[in-house]
């Protein structure tokens, strides 16, 4: 068995068992806070690292989850997990709006429209009474019942999460071995060349953007689910944009499993620094985050996958040569 | 007839830089576009590859009218093509390259491997096949580019300067592929500076000068053409009619 192997298997036993090695509250909710930005970092990470188009304003599909289950359930009662499939459905029809004259942009341009997207429907959403303007919206105060999946403790949000990580990493997988996968590679590496091969170059970008948003999207309505508020800050900050970008850049953006590793890396810094600091630390998370992106800037634009693919060559080539002497 | 351009017209703000070219080509043969630098043959073949539409003429493949075609629509459509200079799919191996130009026929990723095994085993990158494409040199990326491109299943090939940049030996090995792919009843167009390999390898050749075909016809001849001479040597004749012993 090789060793990427038995690290994947090891690394991806302790995040399930993480709530039962650990008895702290704090760490538990850290834990569950990794495994969502794992969601959105790796559903970013089919558009932005495998199709290789960076977009900054995927925030935009993260609030439409996320205020879809709160907006059912302020005014229908319904539970907010009930958002889901409308955050979805919004996000699709969003992203074939945004990416369809988007697309035709190539690389900082691409990346500038998708920020300016993303912060128009933070200030539609901030003035519109539905969303809660400034003030935002709540969810059940007291769990009514099983459905409002509602609970004190971050274990079952935990496993929630888990579950979705999985699927999308799944989906992910066979995406990567799929006639897609290939194409997207081939996009990143030159429009030009690919569409001389036949590959619908505008058509697979747009499909990449689709499931990653509706992936996105899902991460928003499970956030908005465990924390049972969203405001325009908390729902479709550019923050969180930038986050989802940094996760998967530092874990390695076009990897199965970079943008894990990332919100392995990023999440618990980010809680130590709110813990040390004082909470609302917002200040000191640019900081880290500006500090992260001078580092894989730097140093490592593939990320950690690359040092890790470093790292065990060296192993291997080390071991080869003890069977030798 | 399987290509056929006519009265093509390509103009670049006020720069012409194909002025009304026509180019027939049959079934099964090599065709050779040459002319000196700037004479409008990548243009040309940038418009008859889909890569740009021309500001006037047609551009008919199988019949079929492609003036305003897509590039990828070409590739289905039976046409492909290689750039001047490589685009490698650096981060992907030499196989997984070619398996993307395969996609285009089979769906399924097992059927896309053994058609891409196939073409790299005829192409002799066999032994190439799990480098990562991005250690390749010069030679070995423009053979990959011919690859990917025959394993999109093509009528015809489109080969921009293929062989420019290697050295004779290089040269002599590329050539050979070339009549290999011909032998595999593919038709072939090439861009080429190099006169001995048109000499060599093409039944037909087209002149390109200033934007418009001052001759064609069977190389040799072509070569002796006065008009061509005078094109590529800007008039001076007599230097190319050296006595020959």
């Amino acid at each position: 068995m090789n060793i990427n192997r038995i690290a994947t298997i090891l690394g991806l036993l302790v995040i399930a068992l993480w709530p039962l090695l650990v008895h702290d509250v704090f760490y538990q909710r850290v834990g569950a806070l990794v495994l969502l930005a794992a969601i959105s970092a790796s559903a970013w990470n089919l558009i932005g690292g495998y199709g290789g188009q960076v977009s900054v304003g995927h925030v935009v599909y993260f609030g439409a989850g996320a205020y879809a289950s709160l907006i059912v359930f302020t005014r229908w009662g319904w539970p907010p997990l009930a958002g889901a499939p409308i955050g979805v459905a919004v996000s699709l029809a969003l992203a074939a709006l945004v990416g369809t004259p988007t697309f035709r942009l190539r690389g900082h341009y691409f990346s500038m429209a998708t920020i300016a997207a993303a912060e128009l429907v933070r200030i539609l959403a901030s003035n519109w009474e539905v969303t809660g303007a400034a003030v935002g919206l709540m969810g059940p105060p007291v769990p009514r019942d099983i459905w409002d999946f509602s609970f004190t403790s971050p274990v079952p949000y935990h496993y929630l999460f888990l579950a979705v990580l999985l699927a999308l990493l799944w989906l992910t997988w066979l995406m990567q071995r799929s006639r897609m996968g290939f194409y997207l590679a081939a996009i990143r590496g030159g429009d030009r060349a690919a569409r001389s091969l036949g590959v619908p170059v505008l058509r697979y970008k747009l499909y990449a953007l689709l499931l990653s948003a509706g992936f996105t999207s899902l991460a928003g309505t499970l956030y908005a689910v465990m924390v049972g508020f969203v405001d325009p800050e908390s729902g479709l900050g550019i923050l969180l944009s930038v986050k989802m970008v940094i996760i998967a850049a530092l874990g390695g953006a076009g990897t199965l499993f970079g943008p894990l590793v990332g919100a392995v890396i990023l999440v618990p810094l980010e809680e130590a620094t709110n813990a040390i600091f004082g909470g609302g630390g917002t200040g000191i998370t640019f900081i880290v985050y500006g500090a992260i992106i001078l580092f894989v800037a730097r140093f490592q634009p593939g990320g950690m996958a690359v040092i890790w693919r470093s790292l065990t060559a060296r192993t291997q080539a080390s071991r080869g040569k003890n069977r030798a002497a | 007839m399987l290509l056929e351009a006519t009265g093509i017209i390509m103009q670049f703000g006020a720069f012409r830089a194909v002025n009304g070219a026509n180019l027939t080509v049959t079934e099964g043969g090599i065709t050779g576009l040459i002319g000196p630098n700037g004479a409008g043959k990548s243009t040309f073949f940038n418009c008859v590859a889909g890569d740009l539409v021309p500001t006037a003429g047609t551009i008919r493949f199988k019949g079929q009218d492609v003036t305003r075609a897509t590039p990828e629509q070409h590739a289905r459509l039976g046409m492909a093509r290689t750039f001047q200079v490589p685009v490698t799919f650096e981060d992907m191996t030499v196989a997984e390259n070619v398996m993307v130009g395969a996609f285009l026929r089979h769906g399924h990723r097992h059927a896309a491997r053994r058609a891409a095994d196939e073409i790299l085993g005829f192409c002799g990158l066999d032994t190439l096949a799990g480098s990562r494409a991005g250690s390749l040199g010069t030679p070995g990326r423009k053979r990959l580019e011919i690859a990917r491109a025959l394993a999109t299943e093509p009528q015809l090939l489109l080969l921009d300067e293929a062989l420019a940049g290697l050295t004779p030996a290089e040269v002599r090995l590329a050539i050979d592929l070339v009549r290999k792919i011909q032998r595999r009843g593919i038709t072939i167009v090439i861009v080429e500076h190099i006169m001995e390999v048109i000499l060599s390898l093409t039944g037909h050749a087209v002149v390109f000068h200033q934007g418009q075909v001052i001759a064609e016809g069977p190389p040799r001849q072509v070569v002796d053409d006065p008009g061509v001479i005078a094109a590529y040597l800007g008039g001076s004749m007599k230097r190319v009619r050296t006595p020959t012993p």
